[in-house]
This record gives C-alpha cells, structure tokens and sequence, in this order.
C-alpha cells in the first residue's frame, strides 16, 4: 500500500510541477514507523581528527517526539539516561539520569541552536518543522547520487525564532525523504551540510545514518543506527521518568 | 681595489657630474620601485622564534582553545544606572554587530552570557538576557541573577552598574590591528552616546604599531629640519646642506626599497618592517649624515688651501677614501652580524640596514663630489674662507688635549667606570602601558579599565592531566583561590568553576555544594549533562576534546613586568609545593611571550655588539696593518655602549623592544669617528709629522667633522617630545649616543693615543716600522 503510495506520488511530482509547499507536504505526510528501536553510534570529530564515541540504545515513538536513550559506551558515560517529551505548546521536556547523583534532574534548553547531545545537531535540527512556520520555493530538480531530488529552498518566517537564515533541501523523489541539506546562518555563510542514508525496514524507507558537518566550527558528527527495530509495539509507559534509572536488557 | 675604486670616483665625479647624478637617480629609482612590496607587519609575537618554548606553549594554547587574546571594551556614563532597556539594548545591538563581523571569533558580554539555575528541580541553562526588548520585570530578573552570582557579574559590568564590560576575542588569522579597526569602528557607529573604554593585549598591538609609527615620522621630519639647520648655521652653505640631505634621503629611499623588493622576492616575513625597526631611519640617518659632513667639511678644508675645485675634490676623495670605505664596511658587517641573532626578523633588520649603508658610501663617493663639481664656489664666501666657530672650539679642545691627557683619560674611564656600575640596575619592561605618557588617551581608557572594570591584562595556565579526575580539578580551583589573593588579579576561569556551578545547581543550588565533587562518576555525570544541556563550544574554550587539557585565564590589572615575572616565579613555586599527582602548569600569554621576547631583543644585541667589535677590529687591524689599530678603533664604541646602557640603568629607562636596539646606533656611528680618527692619525704620523703636533693636527682635520656629525645627529632630540615613552627615550639616547661616541673618539682614543705616542717602540710597531 505504501509503496504505491509513494509510487503514486512520484508520477504525481513529475506530470504535475509541484510548487515547494506542495512538496514540503508531501514529504511531512510520509508514512513514517509507529515508533523505532535502535542501538546508535555516534561519532563526534573535531578539526583535529581528534574524536569522541558514545553507543546509544534508543527508543522513539510518534515519529521521534518521545524518545528514551541509555548511554552504553564509553564507560564514563555508561548509565546516563535521557527523556525527551516534544510538546506542541510549550517546551520541550527533557529528563536526565544521573548515575552517580542517583537523581533525576529536569533539563531545558530553549536555545534552538544549542547541540543535542554534544553532537553538530541542534534542537532545531531535531525538531520537525512546522509547515506553516517556513516558507517553501521550489528550485531546479538535481540528481543526486543516482537519485533524482527535488530541491527546495527553505526560509523561516521572520517571526520565528530561528538560528538559521535558510536551507537548501534535497529530497529524493522516491522515499520523499531528505537526502541532502545546507544550512545557512543568519549572517548568510554555509553553517552546516547534512547527509541522509536511508534503508528499507519492513516497508519503511528508515534513516539508518547521519553524517553532519559543521563548516564554520570544522566538526564532524555521523550518527549510525544499527539493529532498527520498528513498529515493535513500544508501550508509551515507557517514556516515564522511572524508567531512566534501569537500563533496558533489549 | 680601493685605490681602483678611487681612481673611478673620481673620474666619475669630475669628469662625469651629471651622468654620475643620473645613474645614482636612477638606480634609487629602481630600488623605490621596491616599496610597493614594502610590507608592514604589527604582530610581534610573530617575532618570537618558533623553537622558543613560551611561544610553543602559546601557540598551541591558541591551536586547542582559540585566541587568548583579548580586547576589553567598556562603555557606559558615570551617572547612568545600565539596567535599563535602552542600554541594554545598546549593549545587545553592539553585541550583536561585533559577532557578525569576520574579524571576531567570540564575544563574551552581558546579553550572549548563559545562565545556569536550578528552579524546583528544573536544571535550567539558557540565555541570561533573552531578547533585544526587555520588560522592566525581565530585567529586574537579570539583575537579581547577576547579584546571586558575584563571579559572573563582575566580567560584565562595574560595581555601580554604569559601564558594561564586552571582552571581544579576535579572529586568530587576522592581524590584530585590522581586527581593532573593526571593534572600534563598530563602537563608534553605535555608542556615540557613551563613554567608550578601550584595552587588552590585542588592542594595544592593533594601535601601537601605527601610532608609534605615526609619531615617530612626524618627529624624525622635525629632526630632519632640525639637522638641517644646525648643518646650515655650521657649513653656511645651503647648497651643502642641500647636497648632504639629497644623499641621506636616497640613502633611505635605497635601504626602504631594498628591503621591499627582498621581501617581494623572498616572501620572506624577515623582511617585513615592525615596530623594531622603527630605528632604522634613524640610524642610516645618522650614518648617511656622518658621511656627508666629513667629505663636506674635507672638501671645504682642501678648497681653502688650495683655492681649486677639482683638486679639492680629488684630495677629499683620496683621504676619505679608505676611512669612509672601512667606516660604511664595519658597521654594515656589524649590522649584518644580526643575521645570527636569535629573532629572525633581525635578519631583514640587518641587512636592510647594510644595504642603505652601502648605497650611502657609494653616494658619498661619487654623488656628493658630482654634486660639489656642479655647483661654482666662490672663494671669497664664508664657507670656504673662515673656520665656523665650531671648527674654532674643536681645534681649541685637541690643545687641551695635548697638555692633560692623563688626567682627561683618568676622568673618562671613571665616567665610564660609572656606566659599568648603571648597567647592574636595567630593567625590562614590556607592558605597553609604559608606552604612554601619562595623559594619553590609550593610558587613560587603560587606567580606567584598570580602576573600574577588571583590568585589560592576561595571564593563562595551560594545565595538562586528567581533567575529569576531581584531584585535578580541586588543584586547578585552589589555584584560582591562590591567584586571586594576589591584588593585581581581578578574577579567574577555568573548567572547575562550571564543575563547581554545575554541582552547586544539581544538588539543589545548595552553596555547600559549589565545591569539586570528590567522585570521578560524579564529574563524568556533570561533563554529560552539560553537553546535554548546554552548548559544548562553551567549553571548549576552557578544556580540549580530550579532557587532558585545560586553561586557566586571569584578568589582570596593569602591572610591570618585573612584578609579572616575579609573580610567574611564585606561582611556580606555589605549583611545585602544592599539585602533587599532577605538576604540568605552563604559565602562558602575550606578556610572558613578550617578556621572553625582549630577553631575545637584549640576547640578539649583545650577539650583535660582541660580534660588530670583534668584526670591526678584525676589519681595522687587516687595513691599517696591525692588531693594535683594530683594538684602539673599538675602544670608543665600547666605552659608549657601555656608557648608553649605564645611562639607562641610572635614569631608569627601561629595555624594551625598541631601546633595546638603539646600541646599533652607537655601533654605526661610535666606529665612524674612531676609523676616522685613526685613518687621519695614521695619515699624519706616516707623513712624519712631529709628535707634538700629531693630536692637535687630527682634531684639527677630523674632529670638526666629528663634532658637527654628532651635533647635527643630536637633532633626533626631537623625539623627546613625542608622547610615547619610548620614542622619547630613543630621542634622548640619540643625544646620550652622539655624546658618548664623539666623547669616546675625542678623549678616550685621542688621549690614548696622545700618551701611546711618546713610547716611540709601541709607535714603530702600529706604523710597521
């Protein structure tokens, strides 16, 4: 049914020239898994090749709005958990577990532009944008890596709080999933490219691979998600505060 | 080769005027044409070898934690209360503006601080001010966090609140005074309406350079007319004084434009022009002047006798010959010696300064007496006819000479004996603050900074080990505790002041708890959360991806540098007796680089006085045939260096970057009166003029000239009204060195050889008889 759907679509985008809203649409209805179970490994690089490693256990339902996340690796970090509950309306919520405080401790960061996780996304990067806050223009269609994109070109209303000035975003026609983006800071320069790896999982086409570059701090982050899991019947009990301190089996 | 050379000049000079007029244009031409490469460098740390071990630290705290540097601007009014909207929107505009610009890495003022709060449990890291436009309840909240957290505020505005403190860290790739131009032209667009305070490291090295430039030109134009007229009133002549001002400034066109064309050529950083060259003018000047007065003065000697020309000519040229020859040939060896000095940018110093030193010889030879041929001299006029009252005094002073010898050398080497006891009591002093006058506008802003802000100087610690180990940390945090007991420090950063705030903020903001954990989990927990919470940039200005590295950063207030390294020698000591497991601190920053980089200045002109009089004897023991000569020639040279540092040393002028080179003045013109002399002394003596008369006779031929070279130097005095401190300690050496070196000449070397020369075998043996 999917995969008519997108097929469906597909012939729709090259008969009738979409405008960039109507792209921007599309990729926003995509059917997306109910939720996704993933062990991560993210990878941070400085401009001196120096690094840093962490392997994540990951748990996400509602298209990534509520997400759990145990820290496994590196042993400084090993039972560090983390809660992330999107609101629609107010702030984000954000729990941690503190190991060796034994104590959970509401965070918050309202800075759009600050990193999740240490990494060269930020919260805004994470968030999903709404289609009324930004406004869509349709570039000239590229192909990229054998695949043939839209391109869109992405701009925040003026009244959103926005730590960009714009993006310009690839999305292959196929998955309708974005492939490729540069972001640009409000000064107009290059602020970071994002590169987007997908895979098939039970229907779905699922990011399995991120690979961020931050152009003006000269920082690296790849995001690799393996054993994914999805539509595995997560239970939304589980995005509870107790649920923190014990670290999954699974 | 000499007397060849000889025999060409004067050809050329006799034969050929104009021709001879127009190559030496011409050439000077070609070497102008080297200007356009001519490159100014103002960053003098760039100077510093990179082999030398403060300036590899330095480097490779810039390399993991950005610049260090910082440029301080305060801004606000004295009866103003700044927690108000307007100027805190103000403040967030100029914020704003500064980051935007390329020229700038990084920011730190009130409206881009994050705030770290724990609110019912609610670990909160966010902007502290959140927006442009503020309600009168938003502020009061601003003002309520920075009173609970003294630390904090104190970075971002003064005690009364009416100046705001923006610290801006300059891009590391961009030359400091470019970086400056920006910041205080982003100022001046937007805070017309305040008092605007500027400082820091990076701005002293963003202004200086052109400043001290600036004012320097402007004076040595002043002493340019000065000489001119102190010439005029001796030679009266303007013709002659035209002519001796024509060779000085193609001597200067020739070295400026050698040295831009070596630098265009070479790409060489060498050859770029620093504020440690600032002397360069002056002392090819004073050479070029020296060679000009003494074939003048000759010239005018031999027309009176001979009442022709072209023989007055060819008899200047031949008498000079050798001595200008052998007196352009040590000094530009001596300047070269440089090329060993430990900073490398001495190397274009050098042999730029040769180079114009050359071109001036080459000038004196053939253009000067072209330019004398040109022109008619009417015998019966004054310069040619009478002895100018100078000419009278100096011939006055060689009969005194003759009659107490002993007791004027007793009295000289007492002098001197003096200056041996003043070099003991030199100081260094590298804080550019010493730079300015009190008054100026630049030590105002920094008084200011120092009296109401946090001062305008850095200090830095490059603290190596585990930074997540709470041992580390607690060292580092007591530390800080030590380094702010001493009154000059302001206050202190490092990676244990987040560990502290972080911990203070999970326990519940109990201030029991702003202290270093005890548990390593502990402070594993708090490095996660922050990079959960907050931006991980934030601290990585403070501690490497690694966690091996930290910096420590104090703001200091104004202070010499003496107290600076004796400060660096305590806290070294406090370091050994207290960190036990980890003991890596390095003591970092511009003023312990520039510190060390003045040592280098001192070190290169030692390596450049020892060689330059070893170098010059050598060179006047090969001419005039006997070790003997070569020592008596540095004989003056050294009682004059040691004359000029001993004069330092007891008036308490400090060494810096810039006195620290002006021996090479004395070095370029201390041997130029004494070749002279004993050229002439030679001269007479193998003429076998009576002894009785030899001392006389030789002041009489080149003391004149000796004395008018210095008296016209001495017109550099004009620097003595300069604003900036070491310019007028370079006017005054200026006069201390023509002093000390004509005094050298004319009573030490004078009245030993006066007393050498009644030991008849002593005698035969220097004549080679």
């Amino acid at each position: 049914m999917k995969n008519i759907f997108i097929i469906f679509t597909s012939i729709l985008s090259i008969i009738y020239a979409q405008n960039g809203l109507e792209i921007a649409t599309m990729v926003d209805n995509r059917e997306v898994p109910k939720d996704i179970i993933s062990k991560t490994t993210m990878l941070l690089t400085n401009r001196k090749e120096k690094t840093r490693n962490s392997t994540i256990l990951s748990k996400s339902s509602n298209n990534g709005s509520k997400q759990i996340l145990w820290f496994l690796a590196p042993s400084d970090d090993k039972g560090v958990a983390f809660l992330k509950i999107e609101h629609d309306n107010k702030s984000d919520e954000m729990r941690m577990w503190l190991p060796a405080f034994k104590k959970v401790r509401r965070i918050s960061s309202s800075k759009k532009g600050d990193s999740f996780m240490g990494s060269d996304l930020s919260y805004e990067d994470m968030t999903s944008r709404s289609l009324e806050e930004n406004r869509y223009k349709r570039l000239e269609d590229e192909t990229l890596d054998g695949k043939d994109c839209f391109v869109l070109e992405v701009l925040p209303n003026d009244d959103i709080k926005s730590t960009y000035s714009k993006h310009i975003t690839w999305i292959d026609k196929g998955s309708l999933i974005a492939v490729k983006e540069e972001s640009y800071d409000l000064g107009g320069g290059l602020r970071k490219k994002k590169k987007f790896f997908f895979e098939s999982i039970s229907g779905y086409d699922v990011i399995n691979k991120i690979f961020v570059e931050d152009i003006q701090k000269n920082h690296t982050t790849t995001l690799t998600m393996e054993d994914i899991k999805v539509d595995s019947g997560l239970d939304q009990s589980l995005f509870q505060e107790k649920n923190l301190k014990r670290l999954p089996s699974n | 080769m000499i007397s060849r050379f000889k025999k060409f000049a004067v050809q050329q000079s006799i034969y050929h005027p104009k021709r001879t007029l127009i190559i030496s244009l011409f050439i000077t031409l070609i070497m102008a044409t080297g200007l356009n490469h001519f490159v100014i460098e103002d960053d003098m740390m760039k100077m510093i070898p990179k082999t030398v071990k403060t300036r590899i630290v330095w480097e490779e705290v810039k390399d993991e934690f950005g610049n260090t540097e910082l440029v301080f601007v305060a801004f606000g009014n004295d009866s103003i209360d700044l927690f108000n909207s307007g100027p805190l929107a103000d403040l967030w505009d100029f914020t704003t503006q500064l980051e935007l610009l390329p020229e700038v890495e990084d920011v730190r003022s009130l409206t881009n601080l994050n705030k770290m709060e724990n609110d019912d449990g609610f670990l909160l890291i966010d902007d502290l001010v959140a927006s442009r436009d503020l309600s009168q309840q938003q502020i009061q909240e601003i003002k309520d966090y920075l009173n609970r957290n003294d630390d904090i505020s104190k970075r971002v505005i003064s005690s009364k609140d009416n100046f705001f403190n923006v610290i801006v860290i300059p891009d590391k790739n961009i030359a400091d005074r470019d970086a400056v131009a920006k910041i205080v032209e982003t100022a001046d667009s937007l805070l017309n309406n305040y008092s605007v305070h500027f400082g820091g490291p990076s701005y002293l090295i963003g202004v200086v350079g052109d400043l001290v430039r600036d004012d320097a030109l402007f004076l040595i134009r002043i002493g340019l007319l000065f000489m001119v007229i102190i010439l005029l009133a001796s030679l009266r002549t303007f013709a002659g004084v035209i002519m001796v001002l024509l060779v000085i400034i193609l001597s200067l066109v020739g070295m400026m434009g050698s040295m831009g064309w070596i630098r265009g050529l070479t790409g060489s950083d060498r050859f770029a022009f620093s504020i440690m060259n600032t002397s360069m003018p002056i002392i090819l000047m004073t050479i070029a002047n020296s060679d000009s007065v003494h074939f003048l003065t000759k010239f005018f000697k031999k027309l009176r006798l001979s009442g022709d020309k072209k023989i007055a000519i060819e008899q200047s040229i031949d008498s000079l010959m050798l001595p200008i020859f052998l007196t352009s040939l040590t000094t530009a060896v001596a300047f070269l010696s440089l090329i060993f000095a430990p900073i490398e940018y001495m190397t274009g110093y050098g042999v730029s300064i040769a180079i114009g030193i050359c071109w001036a010889w080459i000038l004196s030879v053939t253009l000067l007496p072209s330019l004398i041929m040109l022109k008619e001299w009417p015998l019966n006029s004054k310069a040619v006819i009478k002895p100018s009252f100078l000419e009278k005094l100096v011939k006055k002073t060689g009969f005194k000479i003759v009659k107490i010898p002993r007791t004027i050398l007793i009295s000289s080497l007492l002098i001197v004996s003096v200056g041996v006891y003043g070099i003991k009591l030199i100081t260094t002093e590298v804080n550019m603050i010493s730079f300015f006058s009190k008054g100026n506008k630049v030590r105002n802003s920094l008084e200011f900074l120092d009296d109401k802000m946090l001062g305008s100087m850095d200090l830095e610690f490059l603290i190596n080990g585990d930074l997540k180990d709470p041992i580390l940390l607690e060292q580092i945090s007591q530390l800080q505790d030590y380094l702010e007991k001493n009154p000059y420090v302001s206050t202190s950063v490092s990676i244990a002041d987040i560990i502290k705030q972080m911990h203070r903020t999970v326990m519940d903001d109990n201030p029991d708890f702003e202290v270093i954990p005890k548990d390593q989990k502990k402070v594993n927990n708090l490095y996660t959360m922050y990079s959960m919470s907050g931006d991980p940039e934030d601290l990585s200005s403070l501690v490497d991806y690694e966690y091996s590295k930290a910096l420590l950063t104090a703001i200091l207030k104004n202070h010499s540098t003496e107290q600076s390294v004796k400060f660096v020698n305590e806290i070294d000591d406090y370091v050994e007796q207290n960190f036990t497991k980890y003991n890596n601190i390095i003591p970092t920053g511009q003023l312990v680089v520039l510190k060390d980089m003045v040592d280098l200045v001192i070190k290169s002109s030692v390596i450049s006085i020892v060689v330059s009089i070893v170098v010059i004897s050598l060179i006047a023991s090969f001419f005039f045939r006997h070790f003997g000569w070569g020592f008596f020639g540095v004989i003056p040279l050294s009682a004059a260096v040691i004359l000029n540092f001993g004069f330092m040393g007891l008036l308490g002028i400090h060494l810096n970057h810039v006195t620290a080179l002006l021996s090479s003045v004395i070095i370029g013109v201390g041997v130029d009166f004494a070749i002279h002399y004993i050229s002439q002394y030679r001269r007479l003596a193998n003429q076998e003029l009576a002894i009785s008369k030899r001392t006389t006779s030789v002041i009489d031929e080149v003391g004149y000239p000796i004395v008018l070279d210095a008296l016209s130097n001495m017109a550099f005095a004009a620097l003595l009204f300069s604003e900036f401190i070491p310019l007028k300690h370079m006017g005054g050496l200026m006069v201390f060195a023509m002093v000390s070196t004509s005094f050298g000449t004319l009573t030490i070397l004078a009245c030993t050889l006066e007393l050498i020369s009644h030991k008849k075998t002593w005698m035969n043996s220097l004549l080679g008889r």
